[in-house]
């Protein structure tokens, strides 16, 4: 299959990565997790990552977010060279430009629903939009558990606590590694249902990792890794 | 089992040499406290051996009463001499003058200060009995000669040929250096000046002309010491001591001894305080790693371990541990055994060490209390290792199962505390000897700082919220989660913070009793004294010579000039102190709170007594008292008063300077207050009195009222420069504590870090985090410790006659600034830790 020209995408593409290769430890016990991926993710799309374990799923998202650097190739991220940034600059476009969303939540035990929701604004010491947040707890429908802790909430309330906190500063792009890996089927159901209304309402970008063919099939575009290389990229 | 010890503790090597170190700095104190006593005991008994090798009996006044050091007890009278030498067992016998009241004064007009040590004015010895030997020059021949120990004349950069002044009982005086000493191959006599003069030549400067301090005795051949010791025993009175060579060596030996074992004491006190706190440090670290090992001890559990192998898994760490530090403090100990010498030293008492002395007691001692404080705090944590149930490891998230203890800690810890205060105050109002009621007070004291701490998990919270608060209207969110990470296991934090509180609140309490200490000498001199200056001492307590009062007397522009002295007695077999006054000018001079009449008519019969001892001990007016003197005569006194002084100037009895003279055997002056005519220009007669005492007794300085107030407030400041350093080491145990929980903390929040730092959290925000988070631990730490120290100030000090209590704001605010820095320190190493946790591996740590 033919990849797409890199230049043509690049330009309406919210990230675009150009050759990437990742190259784990060195000589004989060398692993090459990414073998040259050139792609690109239009904005407000929600795109699938799929693969077998270890074909590179999670590296690829790594470079792509900033938290990792490539052994080659280049990122752009809304505008951004990755390469060109230093710690600081890499996190500060974390900061701004991109969600997360965990398999495990990470939610900070410490603080309420409402708190670890409003975390990545306050971390940037930006006031939050009120309308924005309230629209946002609406649609992740968490408005009667706002004042309680993480331990206080299902697993499937705290992913979409998460969910809520990954969109709360509105960036460019939001990735989700298996978001729904340690959920049960109803649960799993209501947080992609979430993602993807983020999508169409909100205009979101999303980038997920997943292994669950249910979940991928929610996405606009499925793309499939195998031994480090982009094997099939479908749109739905 | 040993090897899971061992291999844990390798595995965490930061926690482990914290750890250690936590015990190594009190048993560093330990060892460095005996090396450093053992070195000044070892150089002193040198010296007296040597001294004395040559005597077979030395003959010296009874000092039962009062201290030959200080000039209380009056010298042997010529026809001693006379009679001992008449004896036919007697083969040669030698009167000395050795004596501690002069001053030596160098090539630049000022006297020599020796930092504490004395200055010795000797007579030369015939070669018979001296001890002395001249590497430069020779023995002075000639009342214009002088020899000096070679250690001053290093330290002064004096050479043989040089003038130098002497003062004592008379006016100073010029000589030329002959020759430099030293004795026993020691250039200097502990840290003392010491110089010889001619035996006529040192009776006249000391002021005992036909006297003498000592007799050296050598018998004839096939007499032995103790027959010749009897034989002088039968011909003198009670008012002499006789001794053999080797008993008077002895006996000079452990008056040093008795004057160190003091030292020893405060300084293994402030040892104990550090291990106190390092106790409390192991504790928390082993608590927390047996927590956060929860699920490993199940494990093994589950695999067949039984309840004793887990728990003499955690105790062999322990012991490791202990083993580790104490050899590792043991060795610094010894090292900064001459560290201890140098601080002494900058407080300006200057002790002598020639060598190291390493006892076995040291090394014993040093490392048993290391092992077994080290043992005893990581027994709580190992029985709750014990605890864990099998099923744990098979679950997520183990929470250790609550024991008793931890149900139990709110009334124990306020049983503690309530003990605490109740041993406390027995010790305080209970009567009874000094050294039980400072016992009693020190166990008093750690009973309730560990009561407080047990208490402190509850107060984490408030404590946490108030000061965390401010920190976060500064730093948002981090300072919020700074704030959230303390309170998050208040028990860890209860732990870290109250080894910080101890130091605290023993800086709060020595800060507090200083500013007491100042402000009661300050009111009494401001409410007091009259004097337009008072005459003392250079060294701020000696006694000095009459002349020097006479010389100012003479004076233009001088009008009263009052001497006062100080004496001992024994009354009805107690020590009693004895202050002597010239009644008529002293009441012009002097206000004491009530009896002022009483003083000024006090006739040379008569004593005034103190209300207190008169109130403690039953004494009327009218009544006599039957006081034995240092000339171990004992006087009948007439109470003709009772007066009382709050300014504490006068001590429990009050008589005439003449029957001091008369019936004490007294020679010096102790303070002379000074007035000036009315009128008179103040600045113009000072100035004439400095000028009159610098040219005839340099040792005697003129001080005003706000010289003489800060003068004492110097004094008080040094001391209180020493307790600082010893609680510092107290102090940078706890840190190391707070180093320690930080790094335990955030190991377990790593997966935390690495989600804030993918999310947009700077390494700059971690570190603050971090800082705030050991600040706001510094800051429980500190609120704790000074609210304690301020407590426990206000009750010791409460039976204090007389004693000003003031509270030092400005140094409290001080004390809780450093504080906070202290945390801001702490926390260099774990912020740095944890901004540099690479997110990736923190994201996927399990
Ligand atoms: N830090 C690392 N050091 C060495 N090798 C690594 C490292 N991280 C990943 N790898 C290797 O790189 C390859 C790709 O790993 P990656 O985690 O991206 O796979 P994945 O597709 O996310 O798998 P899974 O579905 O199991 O999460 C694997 O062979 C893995 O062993
Ligand atoms: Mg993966």
């Amino acid at each position: 299959m033919p990849a797409p020209s890199s230049t043509a995408t690049t330009t309406s593409a919210i990230v675009a990565a150009t050759d990437l290769t990742r190259r784990y430890g060195e000589g004989e016990a060398a692993v090459d997790a990414l073998r040259g991926v050139t792609i690109a993710f239009p904005p407000s799309r929600f795109t699938a990552i799929m693969g077998a374990s270890g074909s590179g799923k999670s590296t690829l998202m790594h470079i792509l977010a900033g938290l990792d650097r490539p052994t080659s190739g280049s990122v752009v991220l809304d505008g951004t060279e990755l390469a060109g940034l230093d710690d600081q600059g890499l996190t500060t476009l974390r900061r701004d430009k991109v969600g997360f969303i965990f398999q495990s939540f990470n939610l900070l035990p410490v603080l309420t629903a409402e708190e670890n929701i409003l975390l990545p604004l306050s971390i940037a010491g930006q006031k939050p939009d009120p309308e924005w947040i309230e629209r946002l707890v609406d649609t992740v429908g968490l408005r009667d558990r706002l004042t309680h802790r993480p331990a206080e909430l299902s697993g499937g309330q705290q992913q979409r606590v998460a969910v809520a906190r990954a969109l709360a500063s509105r960036p460019a792009v939001v990735f989700a590694d298996e978001p729904t890996g340690n959920l049960d089927s109803t649960t799993s159901g209501e947080v992609l249902a979430l993602l993807r209304r983020s999508v169409d309402e909100f205009g979101q970008t999303i980038i997920m990792v997943t292994h669950d063919p249910d979940a991928a099939a929610v996405g606009d575009r499925t793309i499939t890794l195998t031994d480090g290389r982009v094997s099939s990229d479908e749109d739905r | 089992m040993r090897k899971v010890a061992l291999k844990g503790l390798l595995a965490r090597k930061t926690r482990l040499g914290l750890t250690a170190l936590a015990v190594a700095l009190g048993v560093m104190l330990i060892a460095g406290t005996y090396v450093f006593t053992d070195t000044i005991n070892r150089s002193f008994d040198r010296i007296f051996t040597a001294v004395y090798a040559k005597t077979d009996a030395v003959v010296s006044p009874n000092d039962s009463i009062g201290s030959q050091d200080n000039g209380t007890v009056p010298s042997l009278d010529g026809s001693v001499l006379a009679r001992v030498k008449a004896l036919p067992q007697v083969g040669e016998a030698q009167g000395v003058v050795n004596d501690q009241s002069g001053v030596v004064i160098g090539k630049d007009g000022k006297a020599i200060k020796s930092g504490g040590a004395p200055t010795i004015i000797g007579s030369v010895l015939p070669a018979r009995f001296s001890a002395a030997e001249y590497p430069q020059g020779h023995a002075p021949a000639n009342a214009g000669e002088v020899s000096i120990d070679k250690a001053t004349a290093k330290r002064k950069g004096l050479h043989v040929g040089d003038t130098i002044g002497l003062q004592a009982a008379a006016p100073r005086k010029q000589y030329r250096i002959s020759g430099l000493l030293t004795i026993a191959g020691v250039d200097s006599l502990g840290g003392a000046t010491t110089v010889e003069l001619t035996l006529p030549e040192a009776q006249r400067v000391t002021g005992k002309v036909g006297r003498y301090d000592e007799i050296y005795v050598a018998g004839r051949p096939g007499t032995t010491p103790a027959q010749l010791k009897a034989a002088i025993q039968q011909v003198e009175p009670s008012s002499v001591t006789v001794r053999t060579g080797k008993q008077q060596t002895k006996n000079q030996q452990d008056d040093i001894k008795g004057a160190l074992s003091f030292l020893t004491t405060a300084l293994l006190a402030f040892a104990g305080i550090s291990l106190f706190v390092g106790a409390f440090i192991i504790f928390n670290t082993f608590s927390i790693t047996v927590a956060q090992r929860a699920r490993e001890f199940a494990l093994l559990r589950t695999l067949g371990a039984s309840r004793r192998q887990v728990l003499r898994s955690v105790l062999t760490e322990g012991l490791v541990l202990g083993v580790l530090g104490s050899l590792v403090g043991l060795g610094i100990g010894i090292v900064v055994a001459s560290g201890l010498r140098a601080l002494f030293k900058a407080v300006g008492v200057d002790l002598p060490s020639s060598g190291t002395v390493i006892e076995s007691r040291t090394i014993i001692v040093s490392l048993l209390v290391g092992i077994v404080v080290t043992l005893i705090a990581s027994l709580a944590p190992a029985l709750r290792a014990t605890r864990v149930p099998p099923v744990a490891a098979l679950r997520e998230g183990v929470a250790l199962p609550q024991t008793r203890t931890s149900r139990l800690a709110f009334p124990l810890a306020v049983v503690l505390t309530a003990i605490g205060f109740a041993l406390m105050a027995w010790g305080l109002f209970g009567g009874g000897s000094s050294s039980k009621a400072l016992s009693l007070l020190g166990g008093g004291a750690a009973l309730t700082f560990l009561g407080v701490a047990l208490l402190s998990p509850r107060l984490v919270g408030p404590i946490a919220s108030a000061v965390g608060r401010p920190l976060q209207a500064l730093a948002g969110m981090t300072g919020r989660l700074a704030r959230e990470n303390t309170v998050r296991q208040p028990g860890r934090t209860a732990v870290t913070a109250a080894a910080l509180m101890i130091g605290v609140a023993l800086v709060t309490f020595a800060s507090i009793f200083a500013a007491g200490a100042k402000k009661t000498i300050n009111d009494a001199v401001d409410t007091g004294s009259n004097a337009s200056v008072i005459l003392q001492n250079i060294n701020g307590f000696g006694p000095f010579s009459p002349g020097a009062a006479k010389a100012v007397a003479g004076v233009q522009g001088v009008q009263d000039v009052s001497p006062m002295r100080f004496s001992q007695g024994k009354l009805a077999g107690k020590d009693v102190q004895v202050t002597g006054i010239d009644p008529a000018s002293f009441s012009t001079l002097y206000n004491v709170t009530h009896g002022s009449d009483k003083l000024k008519a006090l006739p040379p019969d008569g004593v005034v007594v103190a209300k207190g001892y008169a109130d403690d001990h039953d004494v009327k007016p009218g009544q006599r008292l039957q006081v034995k003197t240092p000339t171990t005569r004992t006087v009948s006194l007439r109470v003709t008063g009772i007066a009382e002084d709050r300014g504490q100037l006068l001590s429990q009895l009050t008589v005439d300077n003449q029957t001091l003279v008369r019936d004490f055997a007294s020679t010096k002056d102790g303070f002379v207050l000074v007035g000036f005519a009315p009128g008179a220009d103040a600045k113009a007669v000072k100035h004439a009195v400095d000028a009159r005492l610098s040219q005839d007794f340099p040792q005697v300085e003129a001080l005003t009222e706000s010289e003489f107030k800060g003068n004492q407030a110097d004094q008080i400041n040094q001391l209180l420069g020493l307790i600082y350093a010893l609680l510092a080491l107290a102090i940078v145990v706890s840190l190391f504590g707070i180093v320690n929980t930080l790094v335990l903390s955030i190991t377990e929040r790593t997966r935390e870090l690495g989600m804030l730092r993918a999310i947009g959290t700077s390494r700059r925000q971690v570190r603050r985090m971090i800082r705030y988070e050991a600040v706001i631990t510094a800051l429980i730490g500190g609120v704790l410790g000074l609210v304690l120290g301020v407590v426990l100030a206000i009750l010791v000090t409460q039976p204090l006659d007389g004693f000003k209590l003031s509270i030092p704001v400005g140094s409290l605010v001080v004390v809780l600034i450093l504080s906070a820095v202290a945390g801001v320190m702490a926390a260099v190493l774990p912020a740095r830790r944890a901004s540099r946790l690479d997110v990736l591996d923190a994201l996927a740590y399990e």
